[in-house]
């Protein structure tokens, strides 16, 4: 008994020393002499991991916004009202009746129910549908540059189709449409009273090659009776997309307001087919601004366009110009600041980081020319270049950069 | 530390070089066009991708990203962005889906979500989307989801950057064997 107790005092005396080390280990700053000898030489720079602040700790703290100051404004139409109790009530009588049906779980069960696509997506914007198109209006910038601070949920739903040779291309929340397929006025459709007013607006708020940020008006239809657009007063005429060569997906956004009354809005009238682009700049802030009180967004669809070969015609034909080409402007690399006393930098390597690289290249091209003859052939390339003595005492580094130059690795491709 | 630099570089970033010029009544062109989209960057691979978390696991290198979660009674599918979060939702609790289902979380209902979720990323202009979803059984209710969705024309993975600092990043993981694109 007694020597049981005796090895149990043991083991705790190991454990609790054991335990003490492990303390002393973890209590200790890891910079300290302990774990410096263990880190072999490595330094930990800032505070230790669990007291420093984590990278995403340090990009929310930079990022964030007072609620007090950015906060956002509806400027939509109302919600529909409606009963919820009556609305669950029907949705549980079709439920019971839905688990009652044995084709229907029969199917489920052989994972053959496919269920009708068109008929959920109408459901769907009925319901879940607006705050959805929102937040992915919200991903793709739209309100923040048409609107600023304010937002609506699109409670008309848009159907918005372009005739193309295969049949139509419907436009809904980004999707791509090409120029050549988007050259003809499109099928606009929506659900409305008859005695309701409307205007229809489609804008590009990417591609004003003058100011960034305006827009260009494509098309403009003002005081439309219901949905009949054939009679509302169609004060800018229809241009297709042209987002030139090199500027990426451009945002093509249809705007659906409803109208309280009909409205004046001569000053926006375009005569003609309008082909002067700065005619066409337009300000979707400054008009709703204007306009508030009588207009109410309440439908969105919007697709993204990128340059295409039909628009070179377009271009010299209907715009009347030469076809714009971009190129994407990358940031030069970055180089730090240069020091009186670098250390631990390759001295030739870091002082021509610093020079004109043109000079660089000057001095290449004149060492070449130096064992260049006009008149005599070059002298043929030897089978192993490496293979040669070194004249004299030559440092390692130019040892380094003769070896290199012999193999015909690095810079001396420039020029050779 | 790319990423802390990355935002601001990308709004920098977005500058374009003219390069021709042209005189007639549209010939007024500014020297730098700046296309306002903020998806332009990561459609054409030029944006950075988010960086910084390479240790982590599983990694953040992504600009899109699909979850998929099954509560007790439904199915959640969504594509999140790195910096806005979600963006795109599909779920069985839905009442337009639920209503044409037998079950919210059966195998059907996988399937369903995915030709739900593929109809709307293809709608919202969102192609390609990385996956860290690895299924459980190779023809298991996951694994069928996936299959949907490739099937309806959603690519599950992003590709890389072109972007030179973002390509350099990931040649150097390649090189000490953990490329981490997801």
């Amino acid at each position: 008994m007694s020597s049981i107790m005796f090895m149990i005092e043991g083991k705790c005396e190991m454990a609790s020393t054991l335990w003490r080390l492990y303390n002393i280990n973890l209590n200790g700053n890891i910079s300290s002499s302990l774990c410096g000898s263990i880190r072999k030489g490595h330094h930990l720079r800032g505070k230790p991991p669990g007291k420093a602040k984590s990278l995403e700790q340090k990009l929310a703290e930079r990022n964030y916004k007072d609620p007090s100051i950015y906060f956002r404004v509806d400027i939509g139409l109302p919600p529909p009202k409606y009963s919820r109790s009556k609305q669950l009530e029907e949705r549980l009588k079709l439920l019971k009746l839905q688990k009652k049906n044995p084709e229907l779980e029969k199917l489920s069960r052989n994972k053959e129910l496919l269920i009708n696509l068109e008929d959920t997506k109408q459901e769907w914007l009925k319901t879940a549908g607006p705050y959805h198109i929102k937040q992915i209006a919200d991903h793709y910038g739209i309100f923040e540059h048409l609107f600023g601070d304010a937002y609506f949920f699109p409670r008309v739903s848009l159907n918005i189709t372009y005739d193309v040779e295969n049949g139509k291309l419907p436009i809904y929340f980004g999707n791509i449409v090409k120029p050549s397929e988007a050259t003809k006025i499109p099928e606009v459709t929506y659900e409305s009273d008859e005695n309701t007013l409307w205007s229809l607006i489609l804008t590009n708020p990417d591609g004003h090659f003058t100011e960034q940020t305006s827009e260009y008006v494509h098309w403009f239809v003002g005081n439309i009776p219901g949905n009949k657009l054939e009679k509302g007063e169609t004060l800018v005429e229809y241009l297709q997309p042209f987002p030139p060569k090199g500027t990426g997906y451009h945002r093509h956004i249809f705007i659906l307001y409803k109208q309280d009354k009909k409205i004046d809005f001569s000053s926006y009238k375009r005569e003609g087919s309008c082909l002067t682009l700065a005619d066409r700049t337009f300000s979707t802030y400054n008009f709703y601004k204007n306009l508030q009180d009588s207009l109410t967004p309440s439908g969105l669809s919007f697709f993204q366009s990128i340059w295409d070969s039909s628009l070179k015609n377009f271009y010299h034909t209907t715009l009347d110009m030469k076809e714009p080409i971009f190129e994407y402007d990358f940031l030069p690399p970055y180089i730090k600041k240069q020091k009186w006393f670098p250390l631990r930098e390759p001295f030739n390597l870091y002082m021509d980081k610093y020079r004109d690289p043109k000079q660089i290249n000057k001095e290449f091209l004149m060492r070449k020319l130096k064992n260049v003859h006009p008149f005599q052939e070059p002298p043929p390339p030897l089978p192993y270049p490496n293979a040669q003595y070194f004249d004299g005492y030559v440092p390692t580094w130019l040892k380094l950069e003769i070896r290199k130059s012999r193999l015909k690795w690095g810079r001396i491709n420039d020029i050779e | 530390m790319f990423s802390i630099h990355g935002v601001k570089l990308i709004n920098r970033l977005k500058q374009c070089r003219q390069a021709s010029t042209n005189l007639s009544k549209n010939g007024d062109i500014a020297p730098v066009f700046t296309n306002r989209n903020p998806r332009n960057l990561e459609k054409i691979r030029v944006a950075y991708k988010p960086d910084g978390y390479h240790v982590e696991k599983p990694g953040r290198r992504f600009w899109h990203k699909l979850h998929l979660k099954a509560s007790g009674r439904y199915l959640t599918a969504t594509i999140n962005h790195f910096e806005n979060g979600e963006v795109i939702k599909a779920s069985t609790s839905e009442w337009a889906i639920k209503k044409q289902l037998y079950r919210t979380l059966d195998t059907s209902a996988y399937i369903n979500l995915g030709r739900v979720l593929a109809d709307r990323c293809l709608q919202s202009g969102i192609i390609e989307v990385s996956c860290n979803i690895q299924p459980p059984t190779q023809n298991g209710k996951v694994a069928l989801f996936l299959k949907t969705l490739q099937q309806n024309g959603v690519t599950l993975e992003e590709r890389l950057s072109i972007n030179l600092a973002d390509l350099g990043t990931s040649i150097v993981l390649k090189n000490h064997g953990k490329l981490q694109n997801k």
